[in-house]
């Protein structure tokens, strides 16, 4: 199998652009990740970004404070909810506000941050497909405060797409976190990357007495383990979703538990992945015993 | 490095062959996991495969103000520990709820709060047995799963090494000691001397969390600990004189025919011929 540019450049022109002329492909592989990728065939195309800047949406069902700031009791919220009324029983004290608490998922930023997500990697293997490119390695994905006010974020996919020079275009490209070296022995253990899949959480959290660490009320508390479990299990099954109409499986899940801070001493608890879908095409693969050794350092 | 090849394919035109058929989700649960490349081949070498992330937290608040040379900070001890224990049976549950043999990856927190909060969190990926792509050796029927604070690449060594990892251990203490005197705490002392009460705080502190770790390491058989990850605060404010020790780690067990297995991985020596990077590349 020859490899190289002119070969992208092929196909590249075949994939419909029209004129057929040489090209040369940008890229943002390290000179290893290049090696990795022509030792399995793979020539890169371009490098690619998919990005999208969105109005991030909180609350509640949509509002959680009205318009004076009067607190609404989100009863009827979607999603996980739950109070964690004052652990003393000050059920009618002037305090009670400070001691009152609960957890309630913010369905509301959890699909804000998906949807940017969502649009920026729908774009990058969008720019992909129409470069004739067979996938996308390397694929950096953040959300960032670049542009734009308070409220908006800027979601960012970028990566390097590939093509396979003699293979037809596939229905559509794949996506992978993995690096070029990581790719290669992805396909050596017998899997191939089919796409990104990206699992959001949020628990807004207004902590009650026990979980804002009252003298009074010392020990466990159950506000805050609840909080990061919800978190993370709803990120955990949007991820596992995604993946199941995808493959077998998600393998490089970054993730992440963050704070974003709202009013006063409450906040949304996120729990942010993002992984690799993967499908299983071999059982068959070498040992890859790795051996032992001890550099001998200068 | 030689591709096993189908016919006259290539192994990745194999791979991006498969792409084209729509993918049918089936019956099959899709495994998820926090693993790199790197791991899931770490774990599948020695026949170990991802089921699932799990997951455990706990979170418990102290008081404190009780807290000073006479009354050693049993409830603060008490706080951190039990917020351990909260994390450490909720993951235990999940990877049980999950039928898997185990948890490896593992990532371990503490987030403090204002006002003495403290919350530990676990996070790592449940694990089963699969004799199908295991190289090495049968797993080891515990009846139980079990907990590490290990990451892939530490698992895969202690297992070929003939080690079975258990649970998770932890110790933690915190010691009171007297506040110095007026003039050492503004500064004003000008005579180099040991701070004795300070230093016996510290030193009865590992004690008592070292001797905790041991006890639980006992009660379920270990022959050692590993990875243990150790974590040791003052605190110092007007008024709490106090120091924190933490000490976390993974119990193992050695396994039958050990001596042989860590025989063979005695490492060899590797002389890098990497020459050093030029440093007019390097930022300064």
């Amino acid at each position: 199998v020859s490899t190289g540019a002119a070969d992208a450049a092929d196909a590249t022109g075949s994939a419909g652009t029209g004129a057929i002329r040489p090209r040369t492909p940008s890229s943002d592989l390290t000179v290893a990740e290049a090696a990795a990728l022509r030792r399995l065939g793979l020539a890169p195309v371009g490098f690619v970004m998919g990005s999208a800047v969105v109005q991030l949406v909180s609350g509640i069902s949509g509002q959680m404070y009205s318009t004076w700031g009067g607190f609404q009791v989100p009863g009827a919220a979607q999603g996980y909810y739950r109070s964690f009324p004052c652990v003393h029983g000050y059920a009618m004290a002037a305090n009670v506000s400070e001691h009152f608490g609960f957890n309630a998922e913010n369905v509301v930023l959890e699909s804000s941050v998906a949807y940017g997500y969502e649009l920026a990697i729908t774009r990058l293997q969008a720019e992909a497909q129409g470069l004739g490119a067979h996938g996308v390695v390397g694929v950096d994905v953040r959300f960032e405060y670049l542009v734009g006010a308070p409220g908006t974020a800027t979601f960012l996919a970028t990566g390097t797409a590939v093509v396979h020079p003699g293979t037809p275009p596939l229905p559509a490209a794949f996506a992978t976190n993995a690096s070029g070296q990581h790719f290669e022995r992805l396909v050596a253990q017998g899997f191939i990357p089919s796409g990104l899949a990206v699992g959001v959480g949020v628990i807004y959290v207004q902590p009650n007495c026990a979980a804002r660490g009252n003298f009074t009320a010392m020990g466990a508390n159950a506000q805050l383990p609840e909080a990061l479990a919800a978190a993370r299990g709803r990120a955990r099954e949007a991820l596992a979703s995604q993946a199941h109409r995808n493959g077998e499986g998600v393998v490089h899940t970054s993730w992440t538990d963050r704070r974003v801070v709202r009013y006063g001493e409450s906040w949304n608890q996120m729990a942010l992945a993002v992984g690799t879908a993967v499908r299983r095409f071999s059982e068959e693969h070498e040992p890859v015993l790795p051996r032992a050794v001890v550099p001998l350092r200068p | 490095m030689t591709s096993p090849t189908s016919g006259t394919q290539s192994r990745i035109e194999v791979a991006l062959a498969t792409l084209r058929q729509p993918y049918n989700p089936g019956d099959v649960p899709t495994f998820v996991s926090d693993l790199t490349v790197g791991e899931l081949i770490l774990l599948e070498e020695v026949g170990y495969r991802p089921i699932d992330i799990v997951w455990g937290a706990g979170s418990a608040s102290f008081d404190p103000r009780f807290t000073n040379a006479n009354t050693e900070g049993t409830m603060w001890g008490q706080a951190i520990t039990s917020a351990i224990d909260h994390a450490r049976a909720a993951i235990f549950e999940m990877v049980q709820r999950r039928h898997g043999a185990g948890v490896v990856a593992m990532r371990l927190e503490f987030e403090r709060e204002p006002f003495n909060v403290v919350t530990c969190s676990l996070l790592g990926t449940a694990v089963r047995f699969d004799k199908s792509g295991g190289h090495r050796r049968a797993h080891p029927d515990t009846g139980q799963p079990f907990l590490t604070t290990l990451s892939a690449r530490d698992f895969h060594l202690l297992v070929r090494a003939g080690f079975e990892p258990t649970a998770i251990v932890r110790g933690a203490a915190v010691v009171g000691f007297a506040a110095r005197s007026v003039s050492q705490s503004l500064g004003l002392a000008r005579d180099n001397v040991e701070l004795e009460d300070q230093t016996k705080a510290l030193y009865s502190a590992r004690e008592q969390a070292m001797e905790a770790l041991e006890r639980e390491a006992l009660t379920v058989q270990a022959d050692g600990v590993v990875a243990v990850e150790l974590q040791e605060r003052p605190v110092n404010s007007m008024l709490t004189h106090a120091v924190e020790f933490i000490a976390v780690g993974t119990a193992v067990r050695r396994g039958p025919g050990s001596d042989d297995a860590l025989a063979a991985l005695r490492p060899e020596l590797q002389l890098t011929l990497n020459d050093a990077t030029n440093s007019a590349f390097q930022s300064s």
